[in-house]
């Protein structure tokens, strides 16, 4: 055997000694001739339990200056090290920490802490080898990377702003968050610029730059088994769960369980008392494909389920993402179109030319053709943008339940055309513009581009529109429409009004194929592009990746309850950019604006009314293996940081140990003391 | 175990309170020695008081008003002058030998210290004194008997006193201790009773308080060890009696106070049985001073108070 087993065995018997000493005088008291034993109330079980709380610490402050005196003793063999920035001369430092605040920090190590837990105690130890005039900063690098502490010198107030971190599940930005602490880096004063990253380096490398970077905790590199569901949706009687797994063993032997929800009960008790379910009630079950990668299980649901979560059974490194609440369909962002498809279709047939374009923008949104707009305010559910081409005109009904939908935050835009010009008796373009509309045939005139300067270059393709006439805006603005675009005559093309939380969008020209090119025209595809923007921000994205920030245009009050409680909302201002020429709605806006860190379920109260928003987990965060620091490590070191033995700290501990022995038995001789009354005290009243 | 503890209890523990003879002449000194009043209540001039009607009791003295007062039967009480002569009986059972770490002596042999300092100051009034036991090895009775060969007599007896027997479970001990007091005693004696009242058997004191019929008067001491009185047992603690088959696994700490409530309670129950048939009851530890212990006991028999 070597030296080291003889060690851990000698280790081992001083530690277990001492325990079975105290665990034999724990089970024998002493023995007393007393002769009113009689009158003595039996005490044994707490006479036992008393005495072992009373050993207990002085067994535990014995066992621990055991165990620190073998560890000092071992200290060549035993790594018991910390993090301390490294110097090569008395000048002082100015260093960033990029800490991966991502969600696959959340992964336990074999170690049992978690990733997160072992780069903020390393940040720790760094900022405490920080000396005064050191500047730090400190960026996260969970997407979107962000600045947590902008370079100081006041050292407590950086170890401050370190407790206040929080791991999140954001997916991971290392380049950007290390470009971020670069350029933070840049101006300071200090000659010795140290960039330190804590990370699981599950990201894109991080690029060449100055300084280098250092990655000192080589163990976060740790590959870990770990299944994620990234996301459930509900269509229907069927849910789709998205899992993701690291390995082909932490996908081995796996059941994904939908399961009741607990607010679940109170929402389906309201509507059928008969399908009352409990909280935690398994409705349907699908087991795992043992293999690594995504893959996405399809279950069905029985009628009134509820509110449900997905769970996933067994476990794994990361017990925080085995379980993730049910995106209703109603979250999902759906764009309706209402057009008539004899007229806005393309010649060669298939979907009209606004649903073409629509789906030309991308996938995020599910375009809904509409036959015309609801009557009912049902019609319009999980609708978040409407395009309607050529109305003629809206119902009361149907008005009613377009103001309910911008009242929620929909964004309806209204392509005035010919048939908008006859509109049927009772029926108006409200809330699209007042009065009657009036089509008229006008040779030669053109668009203004530069009004439509803020829908950036495509503007210029809408220059030379190849039109039969126009609708005429001017007259029917109905109050706070703002003019966005203009034709060069100076009539307005395209009207902007806020209604509620939404926004109403008024075009003067149709999509038709037969009344203008307009669809054809990148310039329309920027300008549908804008319009889900802006339906994004009112509507928020309902299902949005952890990270994702929420913004509330036209909310005046809102608060965000999510898994781990209430979220913080800002008034910031607006993400519009004030164009020279032409300014976008919202333009010098302030706007509410939450984020969600965590993925869950959210909670959202805005101005009274009450949504269900969901933040998901990125799936790269479990498929994207940890990398051992490369060239980013090797500036450990003498450029970046080193590990100290704590030898000292050991020292210091083994005296204070001692001194706490001593102070307890002290303690527990003066409260013996002091228990006993005094004889003469009772004896003779 | 029990083998041990009869060991231990071999040889009585005198501590610091040997020797007897020199010690209780000292004690006595300390004490008011000269003749003093019987604070006799039974037939007399001035009254004294009532108090229950006890079988015996001369119904001569019975109050009517009283007793229809208090719906009890109530008899008249009045002080005279008088002799009254001294009936020590000393409990020698095997739980008097008990001496904690710190007190001066065994109960037991304090009791014989206050007994035999009684004995002197009685005798040096011309009192008559006796000796009987409650168990006890070579515990030799001493009638009642005058002069000062009955102190020479009875610190002999007392210091060569061995402490045996369970009063508790042989309740023939205190029933022979008793009848024979019963028969040595004659109106207007008074009974000292030297014990720590802990294991005398059930009824012992309905059998004391029947001593204080026919004008005696019965004192009860109660001899405790200091760590009787203040349970000074911390943590675990295996506590096993001297008499009888008790033994208690405890926690000091969390025990005593349920103890010191049990023990006032067993004490307050002899104390109200014995006062209320006009008896007394002094509680001492064998820490407390022998001569004011002495003067308490001559003021509970009715003597000068200390």
């Amino acid at each position: 055997m070597s030296f080291v087993v003889w060690a851990a065995l000698a280790i081992a018997g001083l530690v277990i000694g001492p325990i079975v000493a105290h665990l034999l005088h724990l089970g024998r008291a002493r023995e007393r001739e007393f002769p009113p034993a009689a009158l003595v109330p039996h005490h044994r079980s707490t006479a036992r339990e008393r005495s072992r709380l009373e050993d207990f610490p002085l067994l535990a402050l014995r066992s621990a200056l055991i165990i620190g005196l073998a560890l000092l003793g071992a200290m060549p063999l035993v790594r018991c090290d910390r993090l301390a920035l490294g110097r090569t001369s008395g000048a002082s430092v100015a260093f960033a920490l990029v800490l991966d605040d991502s969600g696959s920090m959340r992964a336990t190590l074999q170690s049992g802490k978690t990733r997160w837990e072992l780069a903020k105690t390393g940040a720790e130890q760094l900022l405490r080898s920080a000396r005064e005039g050191d500047a730090v900063t400190i960026v996260l690098a969970g997407r979107p990377a962000r600045i947590a502490l902008a370079p100081t010198t006041d050292l407590a107030a950086a170890e401050h702003a370190l407790d206040e971190l929080a791991v999140s599940d954001r997916a991971t930005d290392l380049p950007a968050s290390v470009d971020l602490a670069r350029a933070a880096l840049r101006p300071l004063p200090q000659r010795d610029h140290r960039l330190i990253v804590l990370s699981d380096l599950a990201d894109e490398p991080v690029a060449d730059g100055s300084p280098e970077a250092s990655v000192p905790l080589a163990e976060l590199a740790a590959k870990v088994d770990d299944c994620a569901i990234t996301g459930v949706e509900r269509r229907g009687m069927r849910v789709t769960a998205g899992v993701a797994c690291s390995s082909d063993g932490a996908a081995q032997g796996r059941t994904v369980e939908l399961v009741v929800a607990a607010d679940s009960v109170r929402d389906v008790g309201a509507r059928d008392a008969g399908a009352l379910r409990s909280a935690g009630d398994v409705v349907a079950h699908a087991e795992l494909s043992p293999r690594r990668g995504e893959q996405s299980l399809t279950l069905a649901v029985p009628k009134n389920a509820g509110t449900l979560n997905a769970r996933l059974t067994g476990t794994d490194a990361c017990r925080h993402d085995d379980e993730a609440p049910v995106s209703e369909e109603s979250t999902a962002s759906v764009v309706g179109v209402v057009a008539d498809p004899t007229r806005a279709a393309a010649k060669t047939g298939g979907p009209t030319v606004v649903e073409q374009a629509l789906q030309a923008l991308g996938e995020t949104w599910v375009v809904r053709p509409l036959p015309f707009v609801p009557d009912d305010e049902k019609g319009l559910d999980g609708v978040g943008a409407l395009v309607i081409d050529d109305p003629p005109g809206f119902s009361p009904e149907a008005r009613a339940s377009l103001a309910r939908f911008l009242a929620r935050g929909g964004v309806a835009a209204g392509l005035l055309g010919p048939r908008s010009a006859a509109t049927a008796l009772g029926w108006t373009l409200e809330p699209f513009a007042r009065g009657a509309a009036r089509w008229e045939e006008a040779h030669g005139l053109q668009v203004d581009t530069g009004s439509l300067a803020w829908l950036g270059p495509e503007a210029a393709s809408l220059g030379s529109i190849a039109r039969r006439g126009r609708t005429r805006l001017d007259g029917m603005e109905i109050s706070g429409a703002l003019v966005n675009g203009r034709w060069t005559d100076g009539m307005p093309l395209l009207l902007e009004r806020p209604a509620g939380r939404g926004l109403v969008v008024t075009v003067g020209l149709p999509a038709s194929l037969d009344e203008s090119d307009l669809a054809l025209r990148p310039g329309f595809l920027a300008l549908l592009d804008q319009l889900l923007r802006q339906a994004s921000q009112r509507e928020g994205g309902r299902r949005t990746a952890a990270g994702g920030a929420w913004t509330f245009p036209s909310a005046n009050r809102v608060s965000v309850d999510g898994p781990e409680g209430a979220i913080a909302v800002s008034r910031e201002p607006s993400d519009e950019a004030c164009a020279d020429r032409g300014a976008r709605p919202g333009c010098g806006d302030t706007i509410l604006r939450a984020v969600a860190n965590v993925r869950g379920r959210y909670i959202v109260h805005i101005d009274g009314a009450t949504e269900t928003r969901i933040a998901t987990l990125d799936p790269a965060e479990v498929l994207a293996e940890p990398r051992a620091p490369g060239k980013e490590g090797r500036s450990e070191g003498a450029q970046g940081t080193a590990r100290v033995g704590v030898s000292r700290e050991l020292s210091l501990v083994l005296v204070a140990l001692f001194t706490a022995e001593l102070a307890v038995r002290l303690f527990r001789k003066w409260k013996g003391q002091r228990a006993v009354p005094s004889p003469s005290a009772i004896a003779n009243p | 175990m029990k083998t041990r503890f009869a060991e231990r209890v071999g040889s009585l523990d005198w501590g610091k309170l040997a020797p007897l003879k020199l010690r209780a002449r000292a004690v006595a000194e300390g004490v008011f020695a000269g003749a003093h009043r019987s604070r006799r209540r039974g037939p007399g001039v001035e009254f004294g008081g009532h108090r229950s009607y006890v079988p015996g009791d001369d119904l001569r003295f019975l109050d009517r008003r009283a007793t229809m007062r208090h719906g009890k039967l109530l008899v008249r009480q009045f002080e005279t002058e008088t002799d009254r002569g001294l009936r020590l009986v000393v409990d020698a059972s095997r739980s008097m030998a008990y001496r904690s770490e710190g007190a001066p002596g065994a109960k037991l042999a304090f009791a014989a210290l206050v007994g035999a300092a009684l004995c002197r100051v009685a005798l040096a009034s011309a009192d008559t004194v006796s000796l009987d036991w409650i168990g006890g090895t070579g515990t030799t009775p001493l009638p009642a008997m005058g002069g000062i060969e009955a102190f020479d007599r009875l610190t002999e007896i007392l210091a060569a006193v061995e402490p045996s027997g369970d009063a508790l479970d042989e309740s023939a001990l205190l029933d022979s201790a008793l009848d024979a007091v019963a028969r040595r005693s004659r109106r207007g004696t008074a009974i000292v009773f030297l014990s720590d009242f802990i294991d005398l058997p059930e009824g012992a004191a309905e059998r004391l308080v029947a001593l204080s019929s026919g004008g005696r008067v019965v004192v009860g001491v109660r001899v405790l060890d200091p760590a009787e009185v203040s349970f000074p047992f911390v943590g675990p603690v295996l506590l096993r009696a001297s008499e009888g088959t008790a033994s208690v696994e405890t926690d000091g700490g969390s025990a005593r106070a349920g103890y010191l409530a049990a023990l006032a309670a067993k004490m307050a129950g002899y104390r109200d049985r014995l006062v209320e048939q006009g008896g007394r009851f002094v509680e001492v530890t064998t820490a407390d001073d022998p001569v004011l212990v002495v003067q308490g006991v001559l003021a509970a028999i009715g003597g000068p108070a200390a």
